[in-house]
């Protein structure tokens, strides 16, 4: 891409990833050179090096001598991990909690085997991070406090002012030896590298794929080795045997996990080279859009299917709408003539009548067969445009059949009593609560946002009105006002017999807000797309709906990703407000349900500080990813 | 009365043919302000017509008007026998018999050269990929950059640019072009590798509209010559008699200042 003009928007041009060929590579100077320059190259600088320095250690040393101090109670995060996850789920159910991790991961290993192109990282880069992280383990060594030393019963030993006695400085710092061995291979290991190196050295890159992959794995090795301890906290019952390793229920799944991911990253690099690239990426694409609401099945139901109903009813139904449908879409789309549109009018009529009559009794059809019908209806609506060669007219077949598929299993699903017992209302909470109602929110706001800023946008006057409206309305309102209106006003406002479940009352909240302000950042970037592309765009004679669709909205998507995942990580931290209308979040589950166990009466901090983390690395993980796709895409490249 | 002058300048060959643009007192506002002035022009199929006159005086607005860019007001447009009305389906059908190349290039930045060329024939024309893959291909390489297919616009250079461009237009197979100062964006030296693929295109029959500063190529290449000021049509004639023996003072004073 036009180097010139990627280097001008691209701060870290020399060391960005995904390195562009034939960029001119600078070496960046020594790190004495560094230093100097950037720290103390004349007076001003070298004072606010020094005053910035004094701040940062007291800092440091505050955090270290908190997370470390002999007060924290470490142990009921640990215990607790389960519970900050899944909250109640049942044990014996675990193994859907896994699939469906294994689902996300195999989503994620194709979708970076096929598209993400990794690109490499210099080795300059990463002596840099080695010296870094080198240079941060040995200033946590140095400013953490010596421990307390302990008498034989295990209590912490005061001095006359009842003050902990400590260990002296130099024993404690014998006491970190294995730290300091971790630190110096760090910091050395960068050091050695830079200065071994000449600049030609320094400049050869590695795969990018590979400092993921590599960590991942030494932790993954490390689950089987390092004596993490093993904790448990079960009806009421306290269990710790620190020293121990992790149990084999949690260590072979994430090995099996990373496996997975190596093996589906291989398979989509693979794939991506074959013929099937293609419907490969659809294929995934497609699974992604439906992985929620098929995880939201598997963690949530296990359908009790009456198998004497089903082949006795069910099977033969489906093949026969199968069967039949297949045949009248084949000869819909013979040609296109009057009778195919009259007949799928009809069809349409027939489809539509079943449902009246079904509610007002007159005669009983079953539910599946109503709803294939009102399927074969809409595929037969469709038939003209389907109506070629051999191919088109298959597809049209397989769509209708795999739909149909698809929904049949649904029905006789929902249809079904589930056998996951959970006991209470709390059936699941946590970390996993959190990603499935931000997920469900992102996805479904996402689209609604879209509409609306064209809807504002837009030329008729009605739909910018409304959006307008909305838009105006819902910004104006608080989201907590938002979710407890969902959450307590609308069931009182629906029929009888329709309950809005917690959960989707408060996605619902959520997505209606969140898509207002995805519209507003949506509208920043419609407003960026020059004139002459709808002109241009109109010159060849694109519809309104295809110049929007492959013309404007990519390019206004485009330079509002910043804003967009913004927005993405806005929502995703919001979700914390599910607590206040009575779901058991992650927040929740570290604020009040570990502080309320007998074993760790009012322990908060540890659960807090592990909850914000987690919530950091999403966030920051997520804000990274977004400036890679930035540059990717090269937004303000023209 | 352009339009006796329009008729009448044309060369007893191409006044034979038939009509391909018809405009007949075509007024246009912009608010107040009266852009075009009762415009009337007929264009032979195969023609190739020159565009010229001061900056404002409604040249892009007439050409723009012809595959409906903008609304005009008053008056009548024909293009190949269908009028331009409020009716959808003409306009659609116009737009894509009419091919129009812009100033600013106006490529989309996002897709690639490839991209470009086939969306339309895919999407407008329901020409398989295949079928239109090869001809955008085949595009590419009448106007000279069939290396730079899977490159983005922002990679080019600007003359490749609008030569992309022009294949983009051509991709929907139209029956008439228009130019819109297409080498006005341009560095000198990126002039004449466009001119040269417009001339290349107006000696294989399209019937050219060209709004464009350019002289030198008006009067190698053009049939005729509008001379356009005020929103209206001043004078129409052959190369011979455009820059040989201008009859309105206002052409003698155009030609003056830009020769
Ligand atoms: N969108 C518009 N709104 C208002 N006035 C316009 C607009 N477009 C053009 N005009 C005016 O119409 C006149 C003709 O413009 P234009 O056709 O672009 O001239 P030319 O292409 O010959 O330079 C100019 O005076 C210009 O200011
Ligand atoms: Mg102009």
């Amino acid at each position: 891409m036009g180097s010139g003009i990627s280097d001008a928007f691209d701060m870290n041009a020399g060391d960005s990833i995904g390195e562009l060929p034939g960029k001119p590579v600078e070496v960046s100077s020594n790190p004495a050179e560094w230093l100097k320059k950037n720290l103390f190259a004349n007076i001003a600088n070298t004072l606010l090096t020094v005053v910035g320095g004094i701040a940062t250690v007291l800092v440091l040393r505050g955090v270290l001598n908190f997370v470390f101090s002999e007060e924290r109670r470490w142990d009921a995060v640990r215990t607790n991990l389960r519970a900050l996850m899944t909250l109640a789920y049942p044990e014996s159910q675990y193994a859907r909690i896994w699939v469906s991790v294994a689902v996300l991961v195999t989503l994620v290993g194709l979708s970076s085997g096929l598209w993400a192109n990794w690109g490499t990282i210099r080795v300059q880069r990463l002596c840099r991070w080695g010296m870094s992280l080198g240079g941060f383990i040995i200033l946590c060594i140095l400013l953490r406090e010596p421990s307390v030393l302990l008498d034989s019963n295990g209590i912490v030993l005061r001095d006359s002012f009842s003050e902990p006695v400590r260990e002296s400085f130099s024993s404690a710092m014998m006491s970190r030896s294995t730290w300091w061995i971790v630190g110096i291979s760090f910091g050395g290991s960068g050091l050695a590298g830079w200065y071994r190196l000449d600049s030609t050295g320094r400049t050869k890159t590695v795969s990018a794929t590979s400092t993921v992959l590599v960590p991942l794995g030494v932790l993954v090795v490390s689950l089987w080795v390092a004596p993490y301890g093993h904790y448990a906290y079960s009806d009421g019952l306290f269990i710790a045997e620190p020293g121990e390793r992790v149990a084999l229920s949690t260590s072979i799944p994430w090995t099996w996990l990373y496996l997975l991911l190596l093996a589906t990253m291989v398979l989509g690099r693979f794939v991506r080279n074959s013929d099937l690239a293609g419907i490969a990426k659809t294929l995934v694409n497609v699974s992604w859009v439906i992985s929620p609401f098929v995880l939201y099945w598997v963690i949530l139901r296990d359908p009790d299917f009456d198998y004497a109903h089903v082949v006795s009813t069910d099977l033969p139904m489906g093949l026969l709408f199968g069967f039949l449908g297949s045949i009248i879409l084949w000869w819909l789309t013979r040609s296109t003539g009057e009778t195919a549109r009259i007949f799928a009018v009809c069809l349409v009529g027939i489809a539509g009548f079943n449902w009246v009559a079904a509610a007002f009794g007159w005669y009983p059809m079953l539910q599946k067969a109503r709803i294939s019908f009102l399927l074969l209806a809409v595929a037969a609506l469709l038939a003209p445009n389907f109506v070629g060669e051999l191919a088109k007219r298959k597809k049209l077949v397989t769509y209708w059949l795999t739909t149909m598929l698809l929904v049949h299993y649904m029905a006789t699903t929902i249809n079904s009593p589930s056998t996951v017992d959970i006991s209470s209302s709390e059936f699941l909470g946590g970390l996993s609560i959190t990603l499935f109602v931000a997920a469900l929110t992102i996805m479904f706001s996402f689209p609604l946002g879209v509409l609306l800023a064209l809807g504002r946008t837009s030329k008729f006057p009605i739909f910018r009105v409304l959006s307008t409206g909305y838009i105006e309305i819902i910004r104006g309102v608080p989201l907590i006002t938002i979710l407890i209106f969902f959450s307590v006003m609308v069931p009182l406002f629906l029929p009888r017999g329709m309950e809005l479940a917690e959960l989707a009352a408060a996605i619902t909240g959520y997505t209606l807000f969140s898509a207002a302000y995805l519209a507003e950042n949506v509208r920043g970037g419609l407003q960026s797309v020059r004139n002459g592309q709808f002109e241009a765009a109109d010159a060849l004679g694109l519809t309104s709906v295809q110049r929007t669709g492959f013309i404007v909205l990519p390019q206004a998507l485009r330079v509002s990703i910043p804003p967009l995942v913004g927005q993405v990580i806005a929502t995703y931290k919001e979700t914390s407000l599910l607590a206040i209308i009575g779901i058991f979040d992650f927040l929740r589950v570290a604020n009040s349900a570990i502080p309320s166990q007998t074993a760790f009466l009012g322990v908060k901090r540890e659960g807090l500080l592990v909850v914000s983390a987690i919530y950091f690395i999403f966030a920051f993980t997520t804000s990274k990813y977004s400036q890679r796709l930035e540059r990717r895409l090269g937004v303000g490249e023209r | 009365m352009s339009v006796n002058d329009a008729t009448t300048a044309v060369s007893e060959e191409l006044a034979k043919r038939k009509d391909m643009i018809v405009c007949v007192g075509v007024d246009k506002w912009y608010g107040d302000f009266q852009a075009l002035k009762g415009v009337s022009a007929t264009i032979k199929e195969g023609e190739v017509a020159v565009v010229c006159g001061p900056s404002g005086s409604g040249k892009s607005t007439w050409i723009r008007c012809i595959n409906r860019l903008e609304v005009h007001q008053n008056g009548t447009i024909i293009v190949d026998g269908v009028e331009l009305t409020n009716d959808l389906r003409n306009i659609e059908k116009i737009r894509s018999e009419v091919g129009m190349v812009f100033q600013q290039f106006n490529l989309f930045p996002h897709l690639t050269v490839l991209d470009n060329v086939t969306l339309a024939p895919i999407w407008v024309r329901k020409k398989p990929r295949v079928e239109a893959e090869a001809l955008a291909k085949a595009l590419l390489e009448r106007v000279g950059i069939p290396e730079q297919a899977d490159k983005f616009p922002g990679q080019l250079s600007g003359g490749q640019q609008q030569r992309v461009a022009i294949a983009r237009s051509l991709a929907m197979e139209p029956r008439v072009m228009l130019f819109d100062e297409p080498t006005s964006a341009l560095d000198p030296e990126m002039i004449k590798e466009v001119l040269d693929v417009m001339r290349e295109l107006a000696e294989s029959g399209m019937t050219m509209i060209v709004v464009t500063h350019e002289m030198g190529f008006a009067r190698e290449v053009a049939d005729r010559i509008i001379f356009m000021e005020g929103g209206e049509i001043v004078e129409v004639g052959t190369p011979e008699h455009f820059f040989v023996s201008p009859t309105e003072d206002r052409t003698k004073l155009f030609l003056s200042q830009i020769l």
